[in-house]
């Protein structure tokens, strides 16, 4: 049930020696990048210590775009992920070979850890791509010896033909994707209980509650595996539930955990909700100390069942900055104002909604038109409507449902907050 | 110049009562109105008799409205009088961007209004046939 097992189920002396030593290499290697050569980093002489390493923001990845985080020559990178978008910088993450052979292990530690085995068929429905959910898993799979069907997402009716004539027994799935999918087996007159192979599900990138994941186990009669990940480590595989479903193991020999107090960021102790920081202890290419992810969690207490060392996390509970998850797909809220203020026609004010509609979350974005430039045709307004459409899918690679409204019709801007209303349920 | 006012509306309830009250408002009577729609929003167009207070009124409301030229033709009330017209404009090769009307004398007289996409050649057009146009002042006294 290990897939290594000495790693997994170290002690936590060796554990804490181990990480000392990895982060004392990583400080070490950071210092190499443009970004944090000029912080004075010492070397550490007890964990506690790390304390003091002042924290590195996503922010800060913007503002050093493109390459004030790589430490190695690019000729030594082999792969490059980012995030969605040109406004205001994407992250933009580097990796050396060395790098994908540790996401790699990562991933197939995870995968061997909840029962994938060489017999299995996996079908991999998340976006290939800049995005890493996609050739996260991928790659894991195929170490393990996994077949593996890299079929992205969308196009259900194929995803169910698939599944039915390969016999596909994993699935690496969006949750509300899972759902709309079991409506289109249900529309089929099929019951996947029956009708197909499927026992594993990995379900992640977006935030889902409990309730939601045994929903999906009843429907389709599976297993419901929690993956998380954030390109920013590597992607999927930084942490993943054990069969026991009792939270989100960390990989400690890969990364430095803490949780903080995303307003005073002072460490909490384990139990404590806060904001999740990790450090890379393997990264080669582009090493992050004390990285705030944004992700709001808490550290489960004590061990866990399966034997693992290794630190859990509960479920993702939302973010401590004003991130949007779109089916998966990242992207903040600033994007959308910046693409649509610089089309001419737009007015003053916009808002953005995000609702759940046939299961999936749907989009909308409304915008105030510009009174000054109107001249007065319904052809111009579509035409305004389509390019905003347009330019906002380019940006942020979801495709909204733009509304166009009256000058004054929206709340007038005082801050961002009142722009964004999450109305989704789970 | 002939006009009407163009006015960009949500497609909801209460949208057009808003701009029906600045104009009962107003005192001003609208002669004609036509409504186009792409399903979330769409576009009013109204036919009034005191067309620049009218545009005033509503401006300073905040409506996003506009001026659109157009051609107001009497014709008679009875069969065939719009087909006779439209001939002639198909003939110029004359495209219509929009277009309604409305009754003036019923049985003896109708008003048509167009917005045509080439305004010289279709009003020199109409004219040759000896159509009247009507102008501002004259459709205000309608």
């Amino acid at each position: 049930m290990y897939w290594e097992k000495h790693i997994e189920t170290l002690d936590e002396k060796t554990l804490k020696e181990t990480q000392l030593k990895m982060i004392n290499e990583t400080l070490g290697k950071a210092g190499e990048a443009p970004f944090y050569r000029n912080t004075p980093i010492k070397q550490i002489k007890t964990l506690k210590e790390f304390n003091e390493v002042p924290f590195t923001k996503k922010q800060d990845l913007r503002d050093h775009f493109p390459y004030g985080f790589l430490r190695k020559d690019l000729a030594e990178a082999v792969r490059l992920h980012s995030s969605s978008g040109t406004t205001g910088n994407p992250t933009v993450v580097f990796h050396t070979k060395a790098d994908i052979k540790n996401w790699t292990n990562q991933v197939t530690r995870c995968m061997y850890m909840i029962g994938v085995r060489r017999q299995d068929v996996f079908q991999n429905t998340m976006g290939y791509g800049l995005f890493t959910g996609g050739l996260g898993l991928h790659y894991g799979a195929e170490e393990l010896g996994a077949l593996t069907i890299p079929i992205g997402p969308g196009n259900s009716r194929r995803q169910i033909w698939f599944m039915r004539t390969f016999g596909t027994t994993v699935v690496h799935i969006l949750p509300s994707y899972a759902l709309r999918l079991y409506s289109l087996f249900a529309e089929m007159h099929l019951d996947p209980k029956k009708d197909t192979k499927l026992k594993i599900f990995i379900i992640g990138s977006e935030p889902h509650s409990e309730k939601l994941r045994r929903q999906i186990e009843g429907l389709f009669g599976v297993k419901a595996y929690n993956s998380y990940g954030l390109s920013e480590m590597c992607g999927p595989g930084v942490g993943f539930e054990c069969p026991c479903q009792d939270g989100i193991h960390l990989w400690e020999d890969y990364y430095y955990v803490e949780v903080i107090n995303p307003k005073t960021e002072e460490p909490l102790p384990p139990g404590e909700e806060g904001e999740l920081v990790l450090t890379t202890l393997q990264k080669e290419a582009m090493p992050l100390l004390r990285y705030r992810t944004g992700d709001l969690t808490r550290i489960i207490p004590g061990r866990c069942r399966c034997g693992r060392i290794h630190k859990r996390i509960e479920r993702i509970k939302g973010r401590a900055d004003d991130m949007l998850i779109i089916n998966g797909v990242n992207l903040f809220p600033i994007q959308i104002e910046e693409t649509i203020m610089k089309i001419p026609g737009v007015g003053n004010n916009y808002l953005i909604e995000v609702k759940t509609e046939n299961f999936m979350d749907k989009l909308y974005v409304k915008v105030e038109v510009d009174n000054k430039i109107f001249e007065g045709t319904l052809s111009g307004l579509t035409h305004l409507q389509n390019k905003i459409t347009g330019e906002l899918k380019t940006e942020i690679t979801v495709t909204p449902v733009v509304q166009l409204a009256e000058p004054g019709s929206l709340p007038v801007w005082e801050g961002k907050a009142k722009r964004v209303r999450d109305l989704r349920k789970n | 110049m002939t006009y009407h006012l163009s006015i960009f509306m949500e497609n909801r309830p209460g949208k057009l009562e808003k701009i029906t009250k600045i104009l009962s408002d107003n005192n001003i009577n609208i002669r004609a109105i036509s409504l186009a729609s792409a399903g979330e929003f769409g576009v009013a167009k109204l036919l009034v008799n005191k067309g620049d207070q009218a545009f005033l009124a509503l401006k300073n409301q905040n409506i996003t409205v506009s001026k659109r030229k157009i051609l107001v033709i009497l014709i008679p009330d009875a069969p065939g009088a719009m087909y006779d017209l439209l001939v002639v404009l198909s003939e110029k090769d004359i495209n219509l961007e929009d277009c309604y009307g409305f009754v003036v004398e019923s049985k003896k007289q109708a008003a048509l209004v167009i917005e045509a996409e080439k305004y010289p050649q279709a009003e020199s057009a109409l004219r040759e046939k000896g159509y009247n146009l009507l102008s501002d002042q004259e459709l205000s006294n309608i």
